[in-house]
């Protein structure tokens, strides 16, 4: 699985990094989202995906490859 | 979404590199007003019409004042997929100006206002405490009311919302400072949205004169509170206690207090009357559709079965209310009509909008696009439900916009919303006081409001009343 952003969306709320910490970081200059592991291991696909569900944006989403 | 990931916008990055044809005029406009009686009286008559005339793209006149309409999902996209650099949020709401005073929010430019006011309490770590101060207010009001009664819907929301907001974007504190009288200087304030400012915002008309007048009384009122607040001890201090106190170097004041009350107006403005008139069209609908409304007050019933408290569920899953609430926006969006100024000509399909004219879209038209909304007059809140998900639409269900420029509130008016209404349908059972097609929204402002009459019964609910 692949992470995908679209910056265009992303205001920065945080929602991600508090589902699944590790995966994604907010820069707090940018107010963006900082994908830290764009190919999480497939142990945190649960954690991933309620992040990409209760994204507040809709600016993430999960590619398979 | 058709973007490709991880790109930022595709704003054309040289000005005039291309040609394009000018976008199509509406016809049917007045000398020198040009559209702007159709703007006052039935705007969204008029943006429908640019779309059944004109098509995806199309140019108004208000009063002088170009605004090319852009509709559709991928129009739309493009609009909202703007650069800040290109299409400037600031320069196109010139009503705004003479509500909030020179120098704050709308009348900065992008850059100040990256660096400004970057409201912290929206971050998703406060929304519990948040929550719970909505349940609280929400009690407070329903402690007035009594076992049953009539009321406004727009005086009752409009108080309570006034209440939430300042509790949770300016201070606890401060929020006990406030009494009725505010919400109703505020209502002056939004009713002074004429889009007659488009000719001038100081027209010495009477909704200006009140407009002017309300904000005057707000400058007292609040001069008053920080009188009182500069006795209160050091640890109680909250935000505007501190801007108050802070000075120049020559030790004047940084800011007076009529800037203070322009930043005060301008943290409430966005989520008031919003909120406000989503929480009123949300419970119309419910009682117009009464079958869905016991749906909603079953579904509370069963979460809350368990005594839990509604600072934990409101934000989390609460699906059939969300789905009220989400219906009533689609249906009854607050803002009718979002707007950039061109900095440099704007590029769509074979179209160009040379710099210094408006663009907008609009929520009223796009909520109720049939091809993105199947019969969308409809109350039909299944629309939400898993398999259809009509709100994933990012471009077209806009209630709060898209893009960068996103409500940044939306995720709080939500949880406010469900915490509202937790709290309410569980102590109170409501039903329309008036038939039900006379409930309105007045259009004559640019900011919506709910028509007055607008009177809805309630009783408390039996296992619930007080003995």
């Amino acid at each position: 699985m692949r992470i995908r952003v679209d910056l265009d969306l992303c205001q920065g709320h945080a929602v991600c990094k508090a589902e699944a910490p590790g995966v994604f970081d907010v820069d707090p200059a940018a107010s963006r989202v900082v994908v830290l592991v764009e190919r999480p291991d497939e142990s945190r696909r649960a954690e991933v995906r309620r992040a990409i569900k209760f994204c507040p944006t809709r600016a993430l989403r999960l590619d398979e490859d | 979404m058709s973007a490709a990931p991880e790109v930022p916008s595709a704003a054309a990055p040289a000005p005039a590199a291309r040609r394009g044809k000018a976008p199509p005029r509406l016809g049917g406009g007045w000398p020198l007003l040009g559209h702007l009686q159709q703007l006052r009286r039935r705007p969204i008559e008029l943006f429908a019409r640019v779309r059944r005339e004109c098509g995806e793209i199309g140019e108004m006149n208000f009063a002088g004042s170009r605004v090319v309409l852009l509709s559709g999902e991928e129009a739309q996209e493009a609009f909202f997929r703007g650069s800040d650099e290109q299409l400037d949020q600031a320069a196109a709401y010139p009503f705004m100006t003479p509500i909030f005073g020179r120098g704050v929010l709308f009348d900065a430019t992008p850059e100040q206002r990256k660096q400004g006011l970057r409201n912290q309490s929206l971050r998703d770590s406060f929304m519990r405490g948040h929550a719970e101060v909505i349940a609280r207010e929400t009690q407070r009001m329903m402690a007035k009311l009594g076992d049953e009664g009539t009321l406004d819907l727009l005086d009752f929301f409009s108080e309570l919302t006034l209440y939430t907001s300042s509790a949770c974007l300016v201070g606890k504190e401060f929020r006990e400072e406030l009494s009725p009288e505010y919400f109703r200087v505020f209502y002056d304030l939004e009713k002074g949205t004429d889009a007659i400012a488009y000719v001038n915002p100081y027209l010495p008309l009477p909704a200006f004169r009140q407009r002017d007048r309300a904000r005057r009384r707000l400058v007292e009122l609040l001069s008053a509170v920080f009188e009182r607040r500069a006795r209160a001890p050091k640890e109680r201090r909250e935000l505007f206690d501190v801007l108050l106190s802070l000075k120049q170097a020559d030790g004047s004041a940084r800011f007076s207090i009529d800037q203070i009350t322009g930043m005060f107006i301008s943290m409430m403005f966005a989520g008031h009357h919003t909120t406000s008139g989503t929480a009123a069209w949300t419970l119309i609908e419910l009682l117009r559709h009464p079958e869905f409304g016991a749906r909603v007050v079953s579904e509370l019933d069963a979460l809350y079965a368990d005594g839990r408290e509604v600072s934990y569920q409101a934000l989390r899953e609460i699906p059939q209310l969300e789905a009220a609430i989400k219906e009533a926006l689609r249906l009854h969006p607050p803002l009718i009509l979002l707007m950039r100024k061109v900095m440099f000509d704007f590029h769509y399909k074979e179209w160009a909008v040379p710099a210094g004219k408006l663009v907008a879209v609009s929520p009223a038209i796009s909520n109720r696009m049939p091809e993105c909304f199947p019969d969308p007059d409809r109350y039909d809140p299944e629309r939400y439900a898993e398999g259809r998900e009509e709100d994933a639409r990012l471009f077209a269900w806009i209630p709060f916009g898209a893009g960068r420029h996103r409500c940044v509130g939306a995720a709080f008016a939500m949880m406010q919303l469900k915490a509202i209404f937790s709290t309410l349908l569980r102590d109170y059972a409501f039903e329309l006081a008036q038939p039900p097609e006379s409930y309105r929204n007045d259009h004559s402002k640019m900011v919506v409001q709910l028509a007055q009459p607008c009177r809805a019964r309630y009783r408390r609910r039996s296992a619930r009343r007080s003995a």
